[in-house]
């Protein structure tokens, strides 16, 4: 492994955006990295609060209307290269806001989130469990790690 | 001079700025696994993350154009404040000590002092788009105050930098005076010189109080948590930093763990009187002061809110007034 | 809303300083335009609307099973709540009574996750007081819960607890889960006391929080303040005492003075032993026979409303029952009520306060984002 890659492995930069899901999500995503029990750091993922510092971004919720572009904002700022993780089942497919009665569209949700930004991993789950974040963290490492 | 002692003196400093390097990255790294992670009952991270990976890591990203008015002199400050960290440990070193005037206490104040003045301009050419330029309909039809002035989050942290030179950083400047006062010189040299012969300064009661508000100034000139006022996460975020990326990140880390090294080294020359010098055993003085004091403060910030300005100038107060009677007790 | 308490004609407001939709301090996203002056804020607004994804309009026309369970996705943090509060609406049109130990099982999750809410509360308020430390010892308490939540209802965040007529069958409790909710409700109480302690003997916290964003009684009353937000500021007032299913349990309903941050935390702190307390009793005293009654019949039905006490405030919903389906589908959440109390909270304080002003009346903005109408009296 190049020390470029060896790098990139040992220190993971995560963000979070939260685009209007029900919150489930994103409290068990804060939980999992900020909590004792689930500690992220231990695996080398640091939480951050600014795109510029960021590698990896996580989206939670069905992206309403008003959250798409700071989204695209957002995405933009990061520097490559750059990982996207979906993690909730609103986040993968509108969840049970997006698909109401049939297939009548939602005018609220803009999402899911692959119509907006490239995603890399997926999460699944409502809400996503802790454990699962943190092997969707890994999933989406093998982009960041050969990326030039 | 002859050139045998010119070489000797080259390798002296070059190696002493080496091994501060070494040390300083790791310094990081100990704070937060060893002392934060342990005090929240958690693994934490390996102790090469945050102050060696995270640099590399940033280096090895793309450079982007940070959205500020002057996006070529926001990169250049970090490069600028390494390089004038770089110059105040020079200055410490013994074998720079015949360059007289600079390697005063005056030479170290400014220095520090323009490193602060570094962290204004940061914030006011900073754009970051956490706040101002995220796209959200807020002036609509009935908004409160549609037509003021709307400042980015990088303005307050670049006003809080300024109060900080104007308050923030007494504690640091009158405990450096405490040895100044007792050596009756400014120059580094005289006061090594002064502790070789009549012990360090540390050991006098001015030398305790002078210490401690050394330690209160270091934390409030490095902004660990309680005295983060620059950069809290509750309202601006990072502060001045939020524009970095890629390698310009890179420095502002190692800016951060090569000041940490330099500070404990200037508390080593100024209070137990052991310059770093590669080349005796007083270095691993220097080592054991620029590991123990990263590992006091993140105690203390472990188990401590962050301040406003209502708790910041009463501490800011009594410790100056505290710096104060330490260099009255050395007349005494 | 109009936040004219301090701020009068003279104040020169010089800047306005905006967070907001995404920031570490709110998680949730919505928009703060604080109009600050040397760092103290003159005016605040807040704009919500952000995760407005339109449940009530979802819900209309639904089966009323699915209307309720679509409920939960509401908010994440008091799912529990809102399915409870649905079924009640329906149960209270179709006149169904429950068995006793349903209603026994409903009061265990309903107090389990105040107890997770506070919690979170607490730790939420501790990170964005800058104390890391305390946010992570909470945290670390917090996931007892979360696992007695878990072990109830199978998943950590949407149980689903509550079905129109008793509890779901999988939410049945026997004897190894009673017993570790024991075990549980005994290490909470033992170490929420000690993070009590360790929390109002510490100076510097006490000095960041004491006499910071108050909101006085008065000011809380015309602002429509609910739940522990209303009780710190001295107002007893709690809807648990009025709900059929906490009769038999024995609690006390805990007032402060002076509704600031400081008080604001405190009111958790001291809710969390009274919740243990009704647990207890309630794994004392659980009554056998069925959990779920099925033999209710659907009919049409008027407008039903129901409160409950959710653990931030008051909360109701409100629909109609037509051909089996649900109609005109009304929520008032608890934070929608508290959002005037957040934004009088932090004005005249220095803008680190004004974000911890928001945090102490517990906002959840997934919540508030409903339809409403504001009606100007």
């Amino acid at each position: 492994m190049s020390l470029k890659s060896y790098s990139r492995a040992r220190a993971v930069h995560v963000m979070l955006v939260y685009t209007g899901g029900c919150n489930g999500c994103d409290i068990e995503i804060v939980n999992s990295i900020l909590s004792p029990k689930y500690d992220a750091e231990q695996y080398k993922i640091f939480l951050t609060w600014n795109p510029r510092e960021a590698d990896v971004l996580v989206v939670t919720g069905p992206v309403t209307k008003f959250n798409e572009e700071p989204l695209k904002k957002i995405y933009n700022a990061i520097p490559e290269p750059k990982a996207v993780i979906a993690a909730g089942a609103c986040a993968l497919m509108g969840g049970v806001y997006k698909n109401i009665h049939g297939d009548i569209p939602s005018e609220e949700i803009m999402g899911p989130v692959d119509k907006i930004i490239p995603v890399d991993a997926r999460v699944p789950g409502c809400a996503v469990r802790p454990e699962d974040v943190l092997s969707g963290a890994v999933a989406a490492l093998p982009k960041l790690l050969e990326a030039k | 001079m002859e050139a045998s002692t010119i070489i000797y003196s080259t390798a002296a400093v070059i190696g002493t700025i080496i091994v501060a390097f070494i040390i300083s990255i790791w310094l990081p790294g100990i704070e937060r696994k060893f002392v934060q992670a342990r005090i929240q009952q958690r693994i934490g991270p390996p102790i090469s993350s945050p102050g060696i990976m995270a640099p590399l890591k940033f280096f090895f990203k793309e450079t982007i154009n940070p959205n500020s008015p002057l996006p070529r002199l926001y990169n250049a400050l970090p490069l600028g404040g390494i390089i004038i960290v770089f110059f105040i440990l020079l200055f410490l070193i013994p074998e720079m000590y015949f360059l007289g005037a600079l390697t005063s206490i005056i030479a170290i104040v400014g220095l520090l002092k323009i490193e602060e003045v570094i962290y204004v301009f940061m914030g006011s050419f900073s754009r970051s788009i956490m706040s101002l330029s995220m796209p959200f309909p807020d002036i609509i039809k009935g908004a409160a105050h549609p037509d003021i002035k709307r400042s980015f989050l990088e303005d307050l942290s670049s006003l809080r930098a300024f109060r900080l030179i104007a308050f923030g950083s007494f504690p640091l400047y009158i405990a450096l005076f405490v040895p100044v006062a007792m050596a009756g010189s400014i120059f580094l040299g005289d006061i090594v010189l002064y502790q070789q012969l009549n012990g360090p300064v540390l050991f006098s009661v001015a030398g305790i109080l002078g210490a401690i508000v050394f330690f209160i100034g270091y934390m409030i000139l490095l902004n660990e948590y309680p005295f983060a006022i620059l950069k809290t996460k509750a309202d601006v975020i990072e502060g001045p930093y939020m524009e970095y990326a890629a390698k310009y990140r890179s420095y502002t880390y190692l800016t951060r763990g090569f000041l940490m090294f330099t500070l404990s080294a200037l508390f080593s020359v100024l209070f137990l009187g052991i310059p770093p010098n590669i080349l005796s055993w007083g270095i691993l003085v220097n080592i054991l002061v620029a590991i123990l004091f990263p590992i006091l403060s993140a105690i203390m910030s472990a188990f401590s809110p962050i301040f406003t300005f209502k708790q910041f100038y009463p501490v800011a107060a009594g410790v100056s007034i505290l710096g104060v009677l330490a260099i009255l007790a050395t007349f005494v | 809303m109009d936040g004219k308490k301090k701020s009068s004609g003279q104040n020169v407001i010089e800047t306005e300083i905006t967070m907001g939709p995404v920031h570490p301090a709110a998680l949730e996203p919505y928009r703060v335009r604080l109009f600050v002056e040397d760092e103290i804020v003159k005016d605040a607004e807040i704009t919500v609307g952000v995760n407005h994804r339109g449940i009530e309009r979802i819900m209309e026309g639904l089966p009323v099973e699915k209307a309720n369970s679509l409920t939960e996705k509401i908010c994440g943090i008091c799912s529990n709540v809102h399915i409870w509060n649905s079924v009640m609406v329906a149960e209270k049109g179709l006149e169904i009574e429950i068995p006793e130990r349903a209603s026994y099982i409903r009061v265990i999750m309903g107090e389990l996750e105040r107890l997770h809410s506070h919690l979170l509360y607490l730790a939420h308020g501790n990170e964005v007081l800058g104390h890391e430390t305390f946010a992570m010892r909470i945290f670390y308490i917090r996931e007892t819960v979360m696992e007695l939540l878990r072990m109830i209802g199978g998943n950590r965040v949407q149980y689903g607890v509550s079905i129109i007529g008793g509890v779901r069958p999988r939410c049945e409790l026997d004897e190894m889960r009673i017993q570790k909710i024991k075990e549980g409700m005994d290490f909470i109480e033992e170490k929420v006391a000690e993070f009590a302690d360790r929390f109002v003997s510490d100076p510097m916290v006490m000095s960041r929080i004491t006499g910071v964003c108050p909101i006085p009684k008065k000011e809380a009353l015309r602002l429509a303040v609910s739940g522990p937000t209303l009780r710190a500021t001295g107002v007893d007032m709690d809807l648990r005492r009025d709900m059929e299913c906490y009769d038999p349990f024995d609690f006390d309903v805990i007032t402060l003075e002076g509704g600031d941050v400081k008080a604001n935390l405190l009111m958790r702190v001291l809710e969390i032993p009274e919740s243990v307390k009704i647990i207890r009793q309630a794994i004392k005293n659980l009554p056998g026979g069925p959990i779920t009654d099925r033999t209710w019949e659907m009919q049409d039905t008027g407008v039903i409303k129901s409160y409950v006490e959710a653990a931030r405030g008051r909360l109701y919903h409100s629909y109609r029952l037509e051909d089996d389906r649900v109609r005109g589908s009304i929520v008032r959440t608890p934070s929608m009520s508290n959002i005037g109390a957040m934004q009088y909270a932090c004005i005249g304080h220095h803008i680190t306060d004004a974000q911890l002003g928001i945090v102490q009346c517990d906002p959840c903005f997934t919540c508030t984002d409903r339809a409403i109408q504001i009606i100007k009296l």
